[in-house]
């Protein structure tokens, strides 16, 4: 199956994330010149919770930080589906 | 009620409220039912580190050539964080270990009140290294009133839960006198100034440490006072785990996935929560007026640390279901996110870029594919 889904950020910004890759949601924001916010990028400060419109994300690391539904945590998961998020 | 060390009624901890159950007896953390705590004391331990670690002599000499609004910026940051720190290196264990009914809970405090401990005696190292005699500095936190303004408000909602539980577990529920005051004792009295309290310390340890790290940070910037930057880094690291954790606890509470009092209560207290939080914000903002009435310092003012405080304030509020009450939605300190990853944290070198560094740590599965490799 493959592992490439597009992801459309605040509605208009739109890439593709490659999940096999091991890159988080964060870094592939950042690739794409995003400058997505982060502090601890290791799932426990919170900072770079973004909002999932649609669409579901992986948890590649246990994140600590509570999961508002609604929410994904971009430093520690990747895109499961094509996703839409509000940053 | 009076409490008990050890609780001989048999009791499902997979059963109880966080707060105000039954007290905890055996300590097992085999099973948990909130198992995110469990996890966060795990972290925790792992990010274990002692001041001591971290060579401070160099500061010295810097400090000597700061300006004297550079030396009042900087002493005045260590007078509040050993303030916020002794106040947090006791009160969590005080006002809530006697209310506390899951074993994993229970231990996340007293863990999470350790890791202050290590930062108040990190103060002390840092100030021992900068003073012959740090007395002055350490009794002025007492007289001085800007600091004064904040121990109030920081400490108010952890007296009153510790004074109202005193009086439930000696007198039970009823009305009571003390001093010539009636104070009305009932478990939703009790749950409202615990909710309170949790309010207060996630606004501290989400927000009113963040001024004094961005000055920490902007000192460092400029390649300034970086034994006391490296140790600010590992407090800013454990604090970060201590918000998770109230964060955990506000949010389990609004979504129902505990006491379900405790959830009536969230939307009743929500406009005072919300209020709480607006003025620690407020009060940051005073402090950051505070540390630059002499002068500013280089790479860093007044008007651009508020804006930081909005800054978080906005993310951390966004946390616990707030709106978010500022327009300040970019970072204005882009610098500050360096020094809050986690990964580059350095404990010690042979630990450096590394989360957490387990001691002996060596992988007892071994399959027979993992020596596909090998040829003889």
């Amino acid at each position: 199956m493959s592992q490439v889904f597009k992801v459309k950020v605040n509605g208009q910004h739109q890439l593709t994330v490659d999940a096999s890759q091991g890159n988080t949601l964060l870094e592939a924001l950042e690739q794409a010149g995003l400058e997505p916010h982060y502090h601890c990028r290791n799932g426990f400060c919170g900072a770079c919770r973004v909002q999932l419109t649609s669409g579901d994300v992986t948890y590649i690391n246990d994140p600590l930080a509570f999961i508002r539904p609604g929410d994904c945590l971009a430093c520690c998961c990747v895109p499961a589906s094509d996703i839409e998020i509000n940053q | 009620m009076s409490y008990s060390t050890f609780n001989k009624n048999q009791i499902n901890p997979l059963k109880e409220p966080m707060f105000f159950g039954n007290s905890v007896n055996v300590a097992r953390y085999d099973q948990q039912k909130h198992s995110v705590f469990e996890k966060l004391i795990e972290k925790q331990i792992s990010f274990f580190w002692r001041p001591e670690e971290v060579d401070v002599s160099r500061d010295r000499v810097d400090f000597q050539a700061l300006t004297e609004s550079e030396k009042h910026i900087f002493i005045s940051n260590l007078k509040y964080q050993t303030l916020l720190d002794s106040v947090q290196g006791r009160s969590p264990n005080i006002a809530l270990l006697p209310i506390v009914s899951i074993p994993e809970l229970e231990t996340w405090i007293e863990t999470w009140s350790f890791f202050e401990t290590i930062h108040s005696r990190s103060y002390t190292h840092i100030l021992r290294n900068l003073f012959t005699d740090p007395s002055e500095v350490f009794e002025d936190i007492v007289i001085n009133e800007e600091i004064q303004k904040r121990a109030n408000d920081i400490s108010q909602y952890y007296d009153d839960l510790i004074f109202y539980t005193q009086l439930w577990q000696t007198h039970g529920e009823g009305e009571w006198e003390v001093d010539g005051e009636m104070h009305t004792v009932n478990m939703r009295e009790l749950k409202k100034k615990l909710f309170l309290c949790i309010n207060s310390v996630n606004a501290l340890e989400a927000v009113r440490f963040y001024v004094s790290f961005a000055c920490t940070f902007a000192f460092a910037e400029r390649d300034l006072m970086e034994g006391n930057s490296k140790i600010i880094r590992l407090i800013a690291r454990d604090e970060n785990l201590h918000l998770v954790s109230t964060q955990q606890i506000i949010n389990l509470w609004q979504y129902g996935q505990d006491d379900p009092e405790m959830k009536e209560i969230a939307e009743e207290l929500r406009e005072e929560a919300l209020q709480i939080f607006m003025n620690a914000v407020e009060q940051e903002k005073q402090w950051a007026h505070y540390l630059f009435r002499n002068g500013s310092m280089i790479g860093l003012n007044e008007e651009m640390l508020c804006q930081y405080v909005e800054y978080i304030a906005n993310m951390r509020m966004e946390a616990i279901g707030f709106d978010a009450p500022f327009k300040q939605r970019s970072n204005p300190l882009p610098w500050m996110n360096k020094y809050l990853v986690s990964d580059n944290v350095q404990v010690a070198p042979q630990e450096a870029e590394i989360t957490s560094y387990l001691v002996g740590q060596i992988d007892s599965e071994v399959s027979a594919s993992d020596l596909g490799d090998f040829e003889l």
